[in-house]
């Protein structure tokens, strides 16, 4: 049954209206995207690239083993988070609704979010030190899945609060037990709610450098090696120029990952 | 990864395990298997290690890592650094936390044939002299010093005229069209040397002050905050270039490199010659500390640090960054056209020779570990939180 | 029933909690325990002495951890704001395939590194910048605006920027999950579109607003990037300071801090927690 139906008063004015707004978010949203493609046409300056624009500095990536080092970690790092995150929120999600202590649980889950990055990252470098974790990708991996768990953690909550567990005792009484009940019943429920954990803590874990400098020893991230080179020798064209490819590799492969997905499970509103 | 790939290595046994292994490996397998982390915060890197991995047989790895003091310290005392980077390539004057923290290897320079085939070290680096601070700490060498530097500030001429005087930096002419940048050891230094000269405070050393005279330092600063004075404090590169080549500014204070990248975005700005002197300072290599490092492992180390004040690395380092390194590298550039084009040969040497020109000027070293540096911090810190108005 | 597979489940709840308790619990008791050490020289040596806390709260470092709570609040509610319309169009007023495609025109922007997004911010609000060169050309002012940037306002706008693209979605997950039967039956009962909006959508959105409130306020409060570039002179957030503490190598104060803002921050939601019913905002989420 389509929500869309028409609505007492204030239709078509309203639609408009928050069109408008939606937009224009958008627009500011992708507004400071429109600087870097130009920055990765030339050194010289926004005229001059402008004028005698230049690919040089797309096949310049290649040619840069730090770079594309940074890049294999930055992927293999968001990739694994990105799967990881989303079962461990939903496991916390669950521990929510079945044990007894919902605040504490809630509390625990959320507790990466209360500190400071430098401080985390700081002091999950010393524990790692303590038991003898060397600095490698698996230690980013580890404090960047700690760091995503809490949005992850929410987000799924978020999916879970419509759904009405009666569902699954339902389905128990027919036959069904838990892991079939959920596996069938709960889960294309609360879908767009996991791949949306798995987008965040991927976004996140792609986006994290002040955690992911301390642990990652020997390994650049794309992060890292960005903030570095932007803090003591500048930006090149190059560097734009990842970002730009970035931009569009990603549009391709994140809506294919989504109308694979399903996009949205329910029937369509 | 590297690390793992050492410590298979390492793992392999003792020296006749090593040489029966080597001797079993192609030559390039053996070059792969035996890398060296170098750390560096960006200035260090060549883009092409070829010629020392031909040279030596080890490969280098370089991680990117942040100048700041905790950005080293920590990530060399928790972030498992000790055991994971080799050298790290920072500007100088960090030995003494660095020694006090058992972090750094002393260097001996006996193994280093280019350590005496440069002259700047006997000039400027000599125990005795202030730039020793740079590499030294108690009259040993800890620190291989790759380039050196000498600071001011710079100008947009068609808006200001020729500038010759920190004092420009606090000029009201000026206002709201300076920047700092975030640094109580740069122009905190900066400033102190202008207050000195001109007689407005009372400093005796600008480059070891006492917390009593930081404040004063921090206090002439904070009036001229509220007076609007400076446009914003700047903490990066990129940010210190942008405010020049967007105009945003007209004076500011920042690293000579910020001149030529604007000017290769076409805006034309001055690096001044302060009456005042230069803000002198040094990059340097140290040897991070690590008990379990084999000595092939070691004997690649210091041919990597010879590399560093080597002619090739020096000349390139020069031209891609604007700075000075070693006595070889302008006659090395000069005599391999294969290497460098005439016209990069001759910008070498005009860098090399303006940066001489500034330590003859002088200046005063950089103090980037001064006695009372917890004072600096909060100090600074005050003149941040101040209110502008 | 079942003992066996009960604990085998409840081992595998729990394995996030044992996660997160392992990795973070272990380091936040260090932090807590080194607040109180004392400095001597480069290292730190065990002592039971509250010099840092008083270092820190009895000094100009509490005005940058009031400022950094305040500006989460602003951008928190100035997000919310902007965010709240855009979900709640795209959960009720738009085709599935429509909402979808915003959703993930959404997302895209955060694939460029945020310090370049940031400092694209700063290109476009400079004195000879486009926004500028715009409202002069337009003959909206005269002379470059100052305030756009190095300001309260770049601060803000960086900050709304960055994280209210993060509120959007719990949103409009919050807000899609709503039984339309309700609002129908809202409709039927006779309340107008208003009404409808406050007694029925509002409240069951909350799971989705506790969430987006939650990731505007931690990102704004903890961002280091967006002051440094964005901000005035010398304009800082509590991320910057304890990076600044940390730069002289100063444990102990960096210690005090973190945990005075991690106790803050645990003191507001137990406050919420204890002056809201969980139910409000977990939704069905807390089961039956």
């Amino acid at each position: 049954m389509k929500a869309t139906r028409p609505h007492p008063g204030g239709g078509a004015l309203l639609r408009c209206t928050l069109w408008v707004w939606t937009v224009c978010a958008l627009l500011l949203l992708y507004l400071p995207m429109l600087p870097p493609p130009v920055f990765s046409l030339g050194d010289k300056g926004v005229a001059d690239a402008l004028k005698n624009p230049s690919v040089a500095a797309y096949t310049a990536i290649w040619s840069q083993p730090v770079l594309l080092q940074a890049m294999r970690n930055s992927l293999i790092v968001a990739l694994v988070v990105g799967a990881v995150t989303p079962v461990l929120a939903v496991l916390a999600a669950m521990a929510v609704r079945e044990w007894r202590i919902p605040r504490t649980v809630l509390l625990i889950n959320l507790l990466p979010l209360f500190i400071p990055g430098v401080s985390m990252g700081l002091a999950t470098a010393f524990l790692f030190e303590r038991i003898g974790l060397p600095p490698s990708l698996l230690s980013i991996c580890l404090v960047n899945i700690l760091w995503a768990l809490p949005f992850a953690f929410l987000v799924v909550l978020t999916a879970m609060s419509q759904f009405d567990p009666v569902q699954l005792e339902a389905a128990w009484m027919l036959g069904a037990n838990r892991w079939r009940a959920f596996w069938e019943i709960e889960l294309p429920a609360i879908r767009p709610g996991i791949m949306g954990a798995a987008t965040f803590s991927m976004i996140l874990s792609f986006n994290e450098t002040a955690r992911t400098s301390l642990v990652q020893g020997a390994n650049n991230t794309v992060q890292t090696y960005i903030w570095s080179t932007y803090k003591q020798i500048g930006l090149s064209s190059t560097l734009y120029a990842l970002m730009t490819l970035l931009i569009l590799v990603t549009l391709v492969l994140v809506f294919g990952f989504w109308s694979a997905s399903g996009g949205l499970s329910r029937s369509d509103k | 990864m590297a690390s793992f790939n050492r410590r298979s290595f390492i793992a392999a046994g003792g020296a006749t395990g090593t040489a029966m292994l080597g001797s079993a490996w192609p030559q390039w397998a053996r070059a792969q298997a035996l890398k060296l982390n170098f750390a560096d915060i960006g200035v260090g890197d060549p883009g092409d290690w070829s010629k020392f991995t031909a040279a030596s047989g080890a490969g280098v790895n370089l991680v990117a890592i942040g100048n700041a003091p905790s950005a080293i310290v920590n990530v060399l005392l928790a972030g498992g650094g000790k055991s994971t980077y080799d050298v790290i390539n920072i500007v100088g004057g960090m030995q003494k936390p660095l020694v006090e923290n058992g972090l750094i290897d002393e260097i001996d320079t006996s193994r280093m044939p280019n350590w005496a085939k440069n002259g700047y070290l006997k000039d400027f680096f000599a125990p005795g002299q202030p730039g020793f601070n740079f590499i030294g700490e108690k009259g040993k060498i800890y620190g291989v010093p790759s380039v050196l530097q000498g600071d001011s500030f710079a100008y947009l001429p068609e808006a200001t005229g020729p500038l010759d005087s920190y004092g420009a930096l606090f000029d009201p002419k000026f206002k709201g069209y300076v920047a700092l940048e975030d640094n109580y050891t740069t122009a905190g230094q900066k400033t102190a040397l202008y207050l000195k000269a001109s007689k407005l405070a009372n400093i005796a050393n600008p480059d070891n002050m006492t917390a009593s005279e930081f404040k004063t330092v921090v206090d002439f600063l904070i009036e001229r905050k509220r007076a609007g004075q400076f446009r914003t404090l700047w903490s990066s590169f990129e940010q210190a270039v942008n405010l020049i080549v967007s105009k945003e500014v007209k004076v500011i204070d920042c690293w000579e490199p910020m001149v030529g990248a604007a000017a290769a975005k076409g805006v034309k700005s001055v690096y001044a010659q302060p009456k005042e002197g230069y803000l002198l300072w040094a990059m340097a290599a140290y040897i991070v500390r690590n008990p379990a490092r084999t000595a092939d492992q070691t004997k690649a180390i210091y041919a990597l640090l010879d590399f560093l004040i080597g002619p090739w690395y020096g000349a390139k380092i020069t031209l891609t960054r604007s700075y000075m390194t070693n006595t070889q590298a302008v006659p090395y550039a000069k005599a391999t056209p294969a290497e460098f084009k005439p016209d990069e040969a001759k910008k070498i040497a005009a860098i090399d020779e303006g940066v001489k020109a500034k330590f003859k000027r002088g200046g005063v070293w950089q103090n980037r570990w001064p006695t009372a540096v917890e004072a600096y911090e909060s100090e600074w810190a005050r003149f941040k939180a101040a209110p502008s108005r | 029933m079942r003992p066996a597979s009960w604990t085998w489940r409840n081992a595998l709840l729990g394995i996030p909690l044992a996660f997160v308790t392992l990795l973070l619990v272990a380091p936040l008791a260090l932090t807590f325990v080194i607040s109180f050490w004392k400095r001597v020289g480069f290292g730190i040596r065990p002592d039971l002495s509250l010099a840092s806390y008083a270092s820190f709260l009895g000094g100009v470092r509490l005005a940058i951890l009031e400022r950094s709570l305040i500006v989460a609040a602003e951008v928190t509610l100035i997000g919310l704001l902007v965010a709240y319309p855009i979900a709640w169009f795209l959960a009720l007023k738009t085709s599935a395939r429509a909402a979808r495609i915003v959703l993930l025109l959404f997302t895209i922007p955060f694939l460029v590194n945020y310090v370049i997004r940031t400092f694209s911010w700063s290109y476009l609000l400079s004195r000879t910048g486009p926004v500028n060169s715009l409202f002069i050309a337009s003959g909206l002012t005269d002379a470059p605006l100052d305030w756009l940037l190095y300001s309260d306002f770049a601060v803000t706008v960086g900050l709304v920027m960055s994280y209210m693209p993060f509120m959007v979605f719990p949103l409009w997950l919050a807000i899609r999950g709503i039984d339309p039967r309700l609002i129908h039956a809202s409709w039927l009962l006779g309340a107008g579109p208003a009404r409808t909006f406050v007694r029925v959508v509002l409240p069951l959105s909350m799971p989705g607003v506790l969430a987006a409130c939650i990731f505007g306020f931690v990102g704004a409060f903890g961002d280091s990037a967006v002051p440094v570039i964005l901000g005035g002179t010398g304009y800082q957030l509590i991320g910057n300071e304890i990076t600044s503490t940390l730069d002289v190598l100063n444990y102990p104060l960096a210690a005090a801090m973190s945990s005075v803002v991690i106790a803050a921050m645990v003191v507001l939601v137990g406050v919420w927690a204890s002056l809201f019913d969980l139910r409000t905002f977990l939704g069905k989420a807390l089961g039956r």
